[in-house]
Protein backbone atom coordinates (compact mmCIF):
# COMPACT_ATOMS: atom_id res chain seq x y z
CA UNK A 1 0.00 0.00 0.00
CA UNK A 2 1.33 3.51 -0.95
CA UNK A 3 0.22 5.20 2.22
CA UNK A 4 1.01 3.49 5.16
CA UNK A 5 -0.03 6.50 7.77
CA UNK A 6 -4.05 6.36 5.92
CA UNK A 7 -5.96 5.99 8.89
CA UNK A 8 -8.32 2.94 7.73
CA UNK A 9 -10.62 2.78 10.58
CA UNK A 10 -11.41 6.09 10.95
CA UNK A 11 -12.34 6.06 6.87
CA UNK A 12 -14.21 2.61 7.42
CA UNK A 13 -16.23 4.83 9.66
CA UNK A 14 -17.09 7.68 7.94
CA UNK A 15 -17.82 5.75 4.49
CA UNK A 16 -20.57 3.85 6.67
CA UNK A 17 -21.64 6.86 7.40
CA UNK A 18 -22.47 8.02 3.93
CA UNK A 19 -19.35 10.18 3.36
CA UNK A 20 -18.19 10.73 0.06
CA UNK A 21 -14.45 12.21 0.55
CA UNK A 22 -13.53 9.25 2.84
CA UNK A 23 -15.20 6.74 0.06
CA UNK A 24 -13.19 8.38 -2.96
CA UNK A 25 -9.81 8.49 -0.14
CA UNK A 26 -10.69 4.42 0.40
CA UNK A 27 -10.84 3.64 -3.45
CA UNK A 28 -7.38 5.88 -3.85
CA UNK A 29 -5.79 4.17 -1.21
CA UNK A 30 -6.94 0.54 -2.32
CA UNK A 31 -6.51 1.06 -6.18
CA UNK A 32 -2.92 0.09 -6.09
CA UNK A 33 -3.90 -3.44 -4.58
CA UNK A 34 -6.80 -4.03 -6.45
CA UNK A 35 -4.78 -2.89 -9.46
CA UNK A 36 -2.65 -5.50 -8.98
CA UNK A 37 -4.82 -8.46 -8.64
CA UNK A 38 -6.95 -7.18 -11.83
CA UNK A 39 -3.71 -7.50 -13.70
CA UNK A 40 -2.77 -11.03 -12.52
CA UNK A 41 -5.93 -12.37 -13.60
CA UNK A 42 -7.29 -10.33 -16.33
CA UNK A 43 -9.96 -12.15 -18.52
CA UNK A 44 -9.51 -11.82 -22.10
CA UNK A 45 -11.69 -8.94 -23.35
CA UNK A 46 -12.70 -7.62 -19.97
CA UNK A 47 -11.29 -3.74 -19.53
CA UNK A 48 -8.81 -3.07 -16.28
CA UNK A 49 -10.66 -0.17 -15.04
CA UNK A 50 -14.71 -1.50 -15.76
CA UNK A 51 -13.51 -4.88 -13.43
CA UNK A 52 -11.75 -2.37 -11.08
CA UNK A 53 -14.97 -0.27 -10.85
CA UNK A 54 -16.93 -3.74 -10.00
CA UNK A 55 -14.61 -4.74 -7.41
CA UNK A 56 -14.98 -1.23 -5.38
CA UNK A 57 -18.84 -1.15 -6.06
CA UNK A 58 -19.19 -4.54 -4.65
CA UNK A 59 -16.85 -3.75 -1.55
CA UNK A 60 -18.61 -0.71 -0.78
CA UNK A 61 -22.20 -2.54 -1.21
CA UNK A 62 -21.21 -5.55 1.56
CA UNK A 63 -18.94 -3.20 3.99
CA UNK A 64 -21.52 -3.83 6.39
CA UNK A 65 -20.78 -7.19 6.64
CA UNK A 66 -16.75 -6.37 7.32
CA UNK A 67 -16.46 -7.67 10.86
CA UNK A 68 -12.65 -6.91 11.61
CA UNK A 69 -11.94 -10.63 11.61
CA UNK A 70 -8.89 -10.17 8.77
CA UNK A 71 -7.43 -7.29 7.85
CA UNK A 72 -9.19 -4.95 5.77
CA UNK A 73 -6.92 -5.51 2.41
CA UNK A 74 -7.20 -8.74 2.85
CA UNK A 75 -10.99 -8.87 2.92
CA UNK A 76 -10.97 -6.95 -0.53
CA UNK A 77 -8.32 -8.78 -2.13
CA UNK A 78 -10.45 -11.67 -1.63
CA UNK A 79 -13.65 -10.29 -3.14
CA UNK A 80 -10.82 -8.75 -6.03
CA UNK A 81 -10.12 -12.14 -6.46
CA UNK A 82 -13.55 -13.93 -6.63
CA UNK A 83 -14.88 -11.50 -8.81
CA UNK A 84 -11.98 -11.99 -11.09
CA UNK A 85 -12.65 -15.38 -11.47
CA UNK A 86 -16.53 -14.68 -11.94
CA UNK A 87 -15.82 -13.13 -15.23
CA UNK A 88 -13.17 -15.91 -15.97
CA UNK A 89 -16.20 -18.25 -15.17
CA UNK A 90 -18.12 -16.66 -17.80
CA UNK A 91 -16.00 -17.12 -20.38
CA UNK A 92 -16.48 -20.65 -21.04
CA UNK A 93 -14.58 -20.66 -24.62
CA UNK A 94 -10.97 -20.76 -24.33
CA UNK A 95 -9.25 -20.13 -27.24
CA UNK A 96 -6.87 -22.69 -28.96
CA UNK A 97 -2.90 -21.98 -28.23
CA UNK A 98 -0.82 -22.05 -31.54
CA UNK A 99 2.40 -21.10 -32.56
CA UNK A 100 0.91 -18.87 -35.18
CA UNK A 101 -0.28 -16.28 -32.61
CA UNK A 102 3.07 -15.97 -30.67
CA UNK A 103 5.24 -12.94 -31.01
CA UNK A 104 8.19 -13.69 -32.04
CA UNK A 105 9.79 -12.93 -29.01
CA UNK A 106 7.25 -15.55 -27.45
CA UNK A 107 7.87 -18.20 -30.13
CA UNK A 108 11.70 -17.88 -29.17
CA UNK A 109 11.47 -17.88 -25.80
CA UNK A 110 8.51 -20.91 -25.93
CA UNK A 111 11.80 -22.47 -28.47
CA UNK A 112 14.41 -21.92 -25.83
CA UNK A 113 12.35 -23.39 -22.92
CA UNK A 114 11.41 -26.45 -25.31
CA UNK A 115 14.84 -27.29 -26.72
CA UNK A 116 16.45 -26.09 -23.70
CA UNK A 117 19.30 -25.18 -26.51
CA UNK A 118 20.22 -22.02 -25.29
CA UNK A 119 19.39 -20.08 -21.65
CA UNK A 120 16.56 -17.16 -21.67
CA UNK A 121 18.18 -14.08 -20.89
CA UNK A 122 16.11 -11.45 -18.66
CA UNK A 123 15.76 -9.47 -21.41
CA UNK A 124 12.95 -12.16 -22.49
CA UNK A 125 11.17 -11.82 -19.12
CA UNK A 126 8.22 -9.50 -20.66
CA UNK A 127 7.69 -11.62 -23.40
CA UNK A 128 7.94 -14.94 -20.89
CA UNK A 129 5.19 -13.21 -18.74
CA UNK A 130 3.24 -12.76 -21.66
CA UNK A 131 3.01 -16.58 -23.07
CA UNK A 132 2.72 -17.92 -19.47
CA UNK A 133 -0.78 -15.70 -19.33
CA UNK A 134 -1.42 -17.67 -22.94
CA UNK A 135 -0.57 -20.99 -21.68
CA UNK A 136 -2.44 -20.19 -18.10
CA UNK A 137 -5.53 -19.11 -20.35
CA UNK A 138 -5.96 -22.26 -21.58
CA UNK A 139 -6.94 -24.06 -18.19
CA UNK A 140 -10.31 -23.73 -16.18
CA UNK A 141 -11.05 -20.63 -14.14
CA UNK A 142 -10.21 -22.00 -10.94
CA UNK A 143 -7.41 -24.07 -12.12
CA UNK A 144 -5.60 -20.99 -13.55
CA UNK A 145 -6.03 -19.23 -10.25
CA UNK A 146 -4.05 -22.21 -8.05
CA UNK A 147 -1.43 -21.74 -10.80
CA UNK A 148 -1.21 -18.20 -11.30
CA UNK A 149 -1.19 -17.30 -7.22
CA UNK A 150 1.34 -20.78 -6.80
CA UNK A 151 3.83 -20.16 -9.37
CA UNK A 152 3.68 -16.92 -10.08
CA UNK A 153 3.03 -14.80 -7.09
CA UNK A 154 4.48 -17.59 -5.02
CA UNK A 155 1.93 -17.83 -2.38
CA UNK A 156 1.61 -20.92 0.21
CA UNK A 157 -1.19 -23.23 -0.57
CA UNK A 158 -2.21 -21.87 2.89
CA UNK A 159 -2.67 -18.13 1.44
CA UNK A 160 -4.48 -19.73 -1.35
CA UNK A 161 -6.69 -21.20 0.66
CA UNK A 162 -7.57 -18.10 2.44
CA UNK A 163 -7.40 -16.17 -0.03
CA UNK A 164 -9.93 -18.06 -2.41
CA UNK A 165 -12.01 -19.83 0.91
CA UNK A 166 -11.32 -23.25 -0.98
CA UNK A 167 -9.87 -25.59 1.42
CA UNK A 168 -6.08 -26.98 0.96
CA UNK A 169 -7.25 -30.23 -0.34
CA UNK A 170 -8.79 -28.81 -3.22
CA UNK A 171 -6.25 -26.38 -3.56
CA UNK A 172 -3.54 -28.99 -3.90
CA UNK A 173 -5.94 -30.85 -6.72
CA UNK A 174 -6.44 -28.01 -8.30
CA UNK A 175 -3.01 -27.25 -8.59
CA UNK A 176 -2.15 -31.00 -9.37
CA UNK A 177 -4.77 -31.19 -12.30
CA UNK A 178 -3.23 -27.69 -13.44
CA UNK A 179 0.18 -28.60 -14.22
CA UNK A 180 -0.81 -32.05 -15.97
CA UNK A 181 -2.62 -30.15 -18.29
CA UNK A 182 0.20 -27.83 -19.17
CA UNK A 183 2.20 -30.80 -19.60
CA UNK A 184 -0.29 -32.40 -21.64
CA UNK A 185 0.14 -28.83 -23.79
CA UNK A 186 3.82 -29.43 -23.58
CA UNK A 187 4.08 -32.31 -25.06
CA UNK A 188 1.48 -31.23 -28.32
CA UNK A 189 3.87 -27.78 -28.70
CA UNK A 190 6.97 -29.95 -28.79
CA UNK A 191 5.25 -32.51 -31.08
CA UNK A 192 3.88 -29.84 -33.59
CA UNK A 193 7.45 -28.23 -33.52
CA UNK A 194 9.18 -31.62 -34.23
CA UNK A 195 6.54 -32.08 -37.18
CA UNK B 1 12.63 -32.89 -11.25
CA UNK B 2 11.00 -34.00 -14.74
CA UNK B 3 11.36 -32.75 -17.83
CA UNK B 4 8.17 -30.71 -18.16
CA UNK B 5 9.07 -29.45 -14.39
CA UNK B 6 12.29 -28.20 -15.06
CA UNK B 7 11.02 -26.42 -18.59
CA UNK B 8 8.02 -25.19 -16.34
CA UNK B 9 10.05 -23.36 -13.51
CA UNK B 10 12.76 -21.98 -16.28
CA UNK B 11 10.12 -20.04 -17.71
CA UNK B 12 7.97 -19.17 -14.56
CA UNK B 13 11.62 -17.97 -12.82
CA UNK B 14 11.84 -15.76 -16.14
CA UNK B 15 8.21 -14.59 -16.17
CA UNK B 16 8.20 -13.40 -12.43
CA UNK B 17 11.24 -11.23 -13.76
CA UNK B 18 8.96 -9.17 -15.46
CA UNK B 19 8.80 -5.07 -14.26
CA UNK B 20 5.21 -4.70 -13.18
CA UNK B 21 4.03 -1.71 -15.10
CA UNK B 22 3.05 0.74 -12.42
CA UNK B 23 -0.78 0.71 -11.16
CA UNK B 24 -2.11 4.48 -11.96
CA UNK B 25 -5.58 5.63 -11.08
CA UNK B 26 -7.03 6.66 -14.18
CA UNK B 27 -8.33 10.70 -13.93
CA UNK B 28 -11.45 10.82 -12.14
CA UNK B 29 -11.69 7.13 -11.27
CA UNK B 30 -12.10 7.44 -7.26
CA UNK B 31 -14.99 10.08 -7.45
CA UNK B 32 -17.09 8.06 -10.55
CA UNK B 33 -16.99 5.25 -8.48
CA UNK B 34 -17.65 6.70 -4.59
CA UNK B 35 -20.49 7.98 -6.56
CA UNK B 36 -21.61 5.43 -7.83
CA UNK B 37 -21.43 3.86 -4.52
CA UNK B 38 -23.83 6.29 -2.52
CA UNK B 39 -26.49 5.98 -5.15
CA UNK B 40 -26.33 1.79 -4.49
CA UNK B 41 -29.45 0.43 -3.02
CA UNK B 42 -28.76 -1.07 0.07
CA UNK B 43 -27.29 -4.88 0.55
CA UNK B 44 -29.81 -7.27 -0.13
CA UNK B 45 -29.60 -9.34 3.34
CA UNK B 46 -30.45 -6.14 5.22
CA UNK B 47 -33.57 -5.84 3.14
CA UNK B 48 -34.02 -9.60 3.92
CA UNK B 49 -33.52 -9.01 7.81
CA UNK B 50 -35.71 -5.93 8.26
CA UNK B 51 -38.30 -8.32 6.67
CA UNK B 52 -37.42 -11.39 8.44
CA UNK B 53 -37.38 -9.04 11.55
CA UNK B 54 -41.17 -7.73 10.82
CA UNK B 55 -42.24 -10.95 10.11
CA UNK B 56 -41.13 -12.03 13.25
CA UNK B 57 -43.16 -9.70 15.18
CA UNK B 58 -46.40 -10.30 13.15
CA UNK B 59 -46.30 -13.71 13.92
CA UNK B 60 -45.20 -13.53 17.66
CA UNK B 61 -48.56 -11.23 17.80
CA UNK B 62 -50.61 -13.39 15.82
CA UNK B 63 -49.70 -16.33 18.19
CA UNK B 64 -50.66 -14.03 20.89
CA UNK B 65 -54.25 -12.94 19.74
CA UNK B 66 -55.21 -16.61 19.04
CA UNK B 67 -54.20 -17.73 23.08
CA UNK B 68 -56.11 -14.69 23.97
CA UNK B 69 -59.07 -15.49 21.36
CA UNK B 70 -59.38 -18.96 21.98
CA UNK B 71 -58.46 -19.08 26.12
CA UNK B 72 -62.15 -20.29 27.21
CA UNK B 73 -62.36 -23.05 24.78
CA UNK B 74 -58.39 -24.01 25.62
CA UNK B 75 -59.44 -23.86 29.41
CA UNK B 76 -62.86 -25.68 28.76
CA UNK B 77 -61.01 -28.66 27.54
CA UNK B 78 -58.59 -28.68 29.84
CA UNK B 79 -61.25 -28.51 32.67
CA UNK B 80 -62.96 -31.47 30.84
CA UNK B 81 -59.90 -34.03 30.67
CA UNK B 82 -59.62 -33.15 34.34
CA UNK B 83 -63.42 -34.05 34.91
CA UNK B 84 -63.09 -38.14 33.42
CA UNK B 85 -61.05 -38.68 36.62
CA UNK B 86 -58.00 -39.70 34.55
CA UNK B 87 -55.99 -37.72 32.29
CA UNK B 88 -54.23 -40.30 30.78
CA UNK B 89 -55.99 -41.32 26.99
CA UNK B 90 -54.69 -44.46 26.64
CA UNK B 91 -54.86 -45.95 29.90
CA UNK B 92 -58.67 -44.88 29.42
CA UNK B 93 -58.73 -46.61 26.05
CA UNK B 94 -57.13 -49.69 27.27
CA UNK B 95 -59.24 -49.72 30.19
CA UNK B 96 -56.21 -51.33 32.71
CA UNK B 97 -56.79 -48.50 35.55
Amino acid sequence: MADESFDLVGCLERVRQRDQVAARQLVEHLHPLVSRIVRSHLPRRVAEEDLAQDIFLKMFTRLEQYQGNVPFPHWVSRIAVTTCIDQLRAQKRRPEFRWADLSENEAEVLDNVLTDERDVTPGDALAARELVHKLLDQLKPDDRLVIQLLDLEQKTIAEISALTGWNQTLVKVRAFRARRKLQKLFRELQSKEKS
Amino acid sequence: MNRFEHQWQKLIVLARQAPAAPAELPFGFATRVAAQAAGLPAAPWRSLERFALRGLLVAAACSMAAVAFNYSVLAADQADIYATGTADTVVELLDIS
